[in-house]
């Protein structure tokens, strides 16, 4: 059987708009791939192609070897409970504990009675891991505060969490750095990246930052208009390459960081 | 400029509904001859309404009528049917609640529809339809209604009576948790089915935490409705305050009216100062 994840000629349409085209993607178990591109380019469509939270119009998506759409609804949510998912938006509970937040990661493995258990009166081996995950992000004395009340950063690391303690087989990042400053955001990626090497996780994160990508993802995947412009190792892109992704004709923020990034790929290959 | 003129438009529909309510109100009075004159009573409705609210500011503290030997004090028969009371409307709130939050969930669009897909979309949309349908009939019919049909079936029955109150409140109960839940974000509710959590588990843990204070807010002013209810179920005989406000007031006994009235009164401000309580703590 195909191990990891993989994307065969996948096409999204909503309505009149395609969203993706003719999409091909293949990760190994435990690979980490960064997914880089202008806003609108499909970047999150593909994500959420990804563990069939949207459909693909054509092609198939195969999680270990198993067409994602050919699956009944209970073997889905089986593969799902395999897919981690950090949202752009976080989408925690915000008057629940951040113990709670975190156990809801797991509510896929458990049934009703042993989710509320686990909600409302957890288990001392519950509570246990939860800390220990806790501590791995770096906010374990914040295990019994209300979420809400924490800052944006620690609530990232609380959606970081929870998709950790859903033990998956694969790791699916939203823009995960969307809301904290440029430091933190370093340290975010660095985390994930360590946490899930350890773990044997495979990695699929998209990014707007360029920088971040190269620096700590060694394959990138290029979208532009729904297609992929290039799917490569990230020592062997090239600058035209970037032209392709990034409209480098415009004083844009994000056109000055593919500058940034062209003249840093300049100067390796000059 | 296509943006203003849909503006203009959308503003200029509210700004008719609006002038359409106001006229079929005017209209409605007009039809029922709703005149404010008609609101000054006669000589002797002036004299029992004057008398009526005269012991508002001086309730009495004993009965005023002679009552037989070993007869509680008022204010003890008051708070014994205010335990009454409550005790009717707490059993009714309990039933009312199972039955709301099971059919708020058989009857939230997001959960029964919009998340399945294939054949459970379609038993999904079934259920939805039933529920929907079950919930208008439990709450068109008002609790009293249901109270008479009940007495009549099964005379003064405590069981018939606490039904009686829990159906038409379970019935509003089940449509508004449905929309509070339909209404709440749903970005959790996404991340949580993305991880393989069921529909039952996302209303459970993730939806209805983040409704409750809005729920629990609503319940609370729903036991408030239900305390009011229970109280006019003694106009049909069951031991609650409404039993001794009709007996007293048949009888001319204003001052002990106003006494089981106060004792209503100060349930439901307790209540309300209890969910004040709660809500804040949940805010």
């Amino acid at each position: 059987m195909l191990s990891g994840l993989q994307l065969e000629n996948v096409g999204v349409s909503f309505e009149a708009t395609r969203a993706l085209e003719d999409v091909n993607l293949h990760l190994e178990q435990g690979e980490a791939v960064a997914l880089v591109g202008l806003s609108g380019a499909g970047k999150t469509t593909l994500l959420h192609t990804c563990n069939a939270m949207v459909s693909p119009s054509t092609g198939r998506v195969l999680i270990n070897g198993q067409d994602l759409s050919k699956i009944s609804s209970h073997a889905l949510k089986i593969a799902r409970i395999n897919i981690g998912f950090i949202h752009q938006d976080l989408s925690l509970v915000p008057n629940l504990r951040v113990i709670q937040n975190v156990v809801s990661g797991r509510l896929g493995r458990r049934s009703l009675i042993g989710g509320a258990r686990d909600l409302l009166f957890p288990a001392g081996d519950v509570t246990e891991r939860v800390y220990d995950i806790l501590t791995s992000v770096g906010i374990a004395e914040k295990i019994y505060e209300r979420t809400d009340h924490l800052s944006g950063g620690q609530q990232q690391r609380v959606a970081i969490a929870r998709a950790l303690f859903q033990e998956p087989q694969f790791l699916l990042a939203d823009e995960p750095i969307s809301s904290v400053d440029p430091v933190r955001a370093e340290a975010t990626i660095a985390l994930l990246k360590t946490l899930c090497a350890e773990r044997n996780i495979t990695l699929l994160m998209s990014l707007h930052n360029l920088k971040l990508a190269t620096t700590f993802f060694p394959r990138l995947v290029a979208l532009r208009e729904g297609r992929v412009v290039f799917d490569k190792a990230t020592d062997t892109v090239l600058p035209s390459e970037l032209e392709a992704i990034f409209d480098l004709t415009e004083s844009s923020p994000v056109s000055e960081e593919a500058r940034d990034f062209e003249d840093r790929l300049g100067g390796r290959f000059g | 400029m296509a943006g203003l003129a849909e503006a203009t438009a959308s503003s200029g529909q509210r700004r008719w509904i609006l002038i359409a309510i106001v006229a079929s109100g005017i209209w409605a009075s007009i039809t029922l001859d709703l005149y404010p004159a008609l609101l000054v009573p006669g000589q002797g409705g002036l004299a029992v309404v004057t008398e009526f609210f005269s012991y508002a500011l001086s309730p009495v503290t004993t009965y005023q009528s002679k009552v037989p030997e070993g007869t509680k004090p008022l204010a003890a028969q008051a708070l014994l049917a205010a335990w009454h009371t409550v005790k009717f409307a707490a059993a009714a709130m309990g039933l009312s609640l199972v039955g709301g939050i099971s059919l708020g969930f058989l009857s939230s669009y997001s959960l029964m529809i919009e998340t399945r897909r294939g054949i459970t979309r379609v038993i999904g949309g079934t259920i939805y339809a039933i529920a929907r349908l079950t919930i208008t009939l439990m709450r068109s019919i008002h609790e009293l209604l249901w109270a008479v049909l009940f007495l009549a079936a099964f005379g003064i029955s405590q069981l018939g009576a606490v039904i009686a109150l829990a159906l038409p409140c379970a019935g509003i109960l089940a449509k508004i948790f449905s929309e509070l839940i339909d209404e709440t974000p749903r970005h959790a509710a996404h991340a949580a089915e993305a991880a393989g959590a069921s529909p039952i588990q996302i209303y459970c843990f993730i939806l209805a935490p983040q409704a409750l204070p809005n729920i629990l807010a609503y319940s609370f002013y729903r036991f408030e409705c239900a305390l009011r209810s229970s109280a006019v179920l003694g106009f049909f005989g069951y031991p609650t305050l409404g039993f001794y406000i009709a007996a007293s007031f048949e009888n001319l006994y204003y001052g002990e009216v106003w006494v089981y009235l106060y004792t209503l009164f100060l349930l439901v401000a307790a209540v309300d100062l209890w969910s004040g309580a709660i809500r804040k703590r949940l805010a």
